[in-house]
């Protein structure tokens, strides 16, 4: 039989065919990648609540982190949302982990306080979609590493300001480097730190 | 090496160059060349979609309805892009992280589409699979070119190595969009330049400009370089 390839059915047949075959494959290539996937996911966001409070850096292994995270950090569940609490050298400390705008997607980010909620500990991003060299550097160590140990202001928030570029790590000032290029993007992080703040004293309150 | 083979792969990496003389696939060079680390994976992630998706369609070229060819062309090419950001994700992930939405923006690069249908369309798999894989090597070597150039000036390394001392100030303008345009104006203009010269000294005459000209995925794409 000949089949005529201009004709509407062809085209519709075909167009039909093609997308089963290729679509199907790649649901395939999902579902045989899914659980390293989440595996890398759960690793991402457990490494993060770490590192926020300190109990991880970037030369600790990965093969370590589970079992340090199933060690060192509880989970507990405070009026709906999730609060990772852990015990260092007798103080507690409260950690929080929130998901709010960025400039192209959302930002998800672990933010570990003393019980009070005035002094950070620690600050991670566990993801984030910003442009890659501008917004992007949210994730570099310089910019997350300004926030351990800050004082927060009277007001019980963080500012974010023009500095020198290369991270503001006094104390006791009360504010950090915002990135050059990706005011936006440091904005959205001012938001989503200082909610978080509110977040862990509300929470630091009732343990 | 048969002289159609030859001249597909010159005719990517320099007389029919993507950014030189197709100026497509320039929203990418702008997006990713201020880190070298991106270039290369975006390079890498270009190649194989550009050389495998025109594999496929030069190999259905024949049973493709030229009605619905274009959608076929997405679909194809859009496949090959999911499957390196599912790759990626699963085996890559820092890579896939610091990349972002740019893989699945590797889709709207011109090139793919562009040698789809000035190449693929017409030519068996196997030279279109080399025009494919040239033509994202093609792109390549002038992205990974001003990416250096960004990189070191921008950030005082390469790689993300520290090159340059605590006593350099980056320059802030290397890291931004503006200065890859400035840069790829700069390379086009050397390279157009230099290739007219080039011309001029083989023939003696400046009607070989023959090399420039020989470049059919211009007209459809130019338009949305995205």
């Amino acid at each position: 039989m000949k089949i005529n390839r201009n004709s509407v059915t062809y085209a519709a047949v075909f167009t039909f065919i093609v997308c089963i075959a290729f679509v199907v494959v790649l649901a395939i290539a999902n579902q045989v990648t899914l659980a390293r996937v989440q595996a890398n996911k759960r690793l991402e966001s457990q490494t993060a609540v770490l590192k926020a409070f300190g109990l991880a850096d970037a030369s600790t292994p990965p093969s370590e982190i589970d079992a340090k995270y199933k060690q060192l950090i509880t989970e507990k569940n405070v009026n709906g949302t999730t609060a990772y609490v852990a015990t260092i050298n007798g103080q507690t400390y409260v950690g929080v982990e929130l998901t709010m705008p960025g400039l192209w997607g959302p930002i998800t980010a672990v933010l570990a306080t003393d019980k009070a909620g005035t002094v950070i500990q620690g600050f991670a991003i566990v993801d984030q979609q910003e442009t890659p060299g501008l917004g992007g550097r949210i994730t570099e160590p310089w910019f997350t590493a300004q926030f351990k140990g800050k004082k927060t202001l009277p007001d019980g928030t963080i500012a974010f300001a023009q500095g020198t570029g290369k991270g503001n790590f006094d104390p006791n000032n009360g504010t950090v480097d915002a990135i050059t290029g990706a005011s936006r993007t440091s904005d959205f992080v001012k938001a989503l730190v200082n909610k978080e703040l509110a977040l862990a004293r509300q929470i630091g309150g009732t343990l | 090496m048969s002289s159609a083979t030859n001249k597909v792969i010159k005719d990517g990496l320099w007389y029919n160059n993507p950014i030189f003389v197709q100026v497509l696939g320039i929203c990418s060079t702008l997006a990713v060349t201020n880190n070298l680390l991106n270039t290369l994976i975006m390079v890498l992630g270009v190649s194989f979609a550009t050389s495998m998706g025109s594999l496929t369609l030069s190999a259905l070229r024949e049973l493709i309805p030229r009605k619905v060819r274009m959608i076929v062309q997405v679909l194809v090419l859009s496949f090959y892009v999911i499957i390196i950001d599912i790759v990626l994700r699963a085996y890559a992930p820092t890579i896939s992280k610091q990349l972002g939405p740019y893989v699945g923006l590797i889709i709207t690069n011109c090139i793919l589409m562009g040698r789809a249908e000035a190449f693929a369309a017409s030519n068996p798999p196997g030279l279109a699979f080399i025009d494919g894989l040239f033509n994202g090597l093609g792109y390549g070597w002038v992205l990974l070119a001003i990416a250096v150039i960004r990189e070191f000036l921008g950030f005082g390394s390469l790689f993300g190595i520290k090159i340059m001392g605590n006593g350099f100030t980056p320059w802030t303008i290397m890291v931004m969009a503006p200065s890859a345009f400035f840069l790829v104006a700069i390379a086009l203009w050397i390279a157009n330049d230099y290739k007219a010269k080039a011309a001029k000294r083989a023939t003696g005459a400046p009607s070989a400009a023959g090399a420039a000209g020989a470049a059919p995925a211009k007209p459809a794409a130019t338009g949305g370089n995205a």
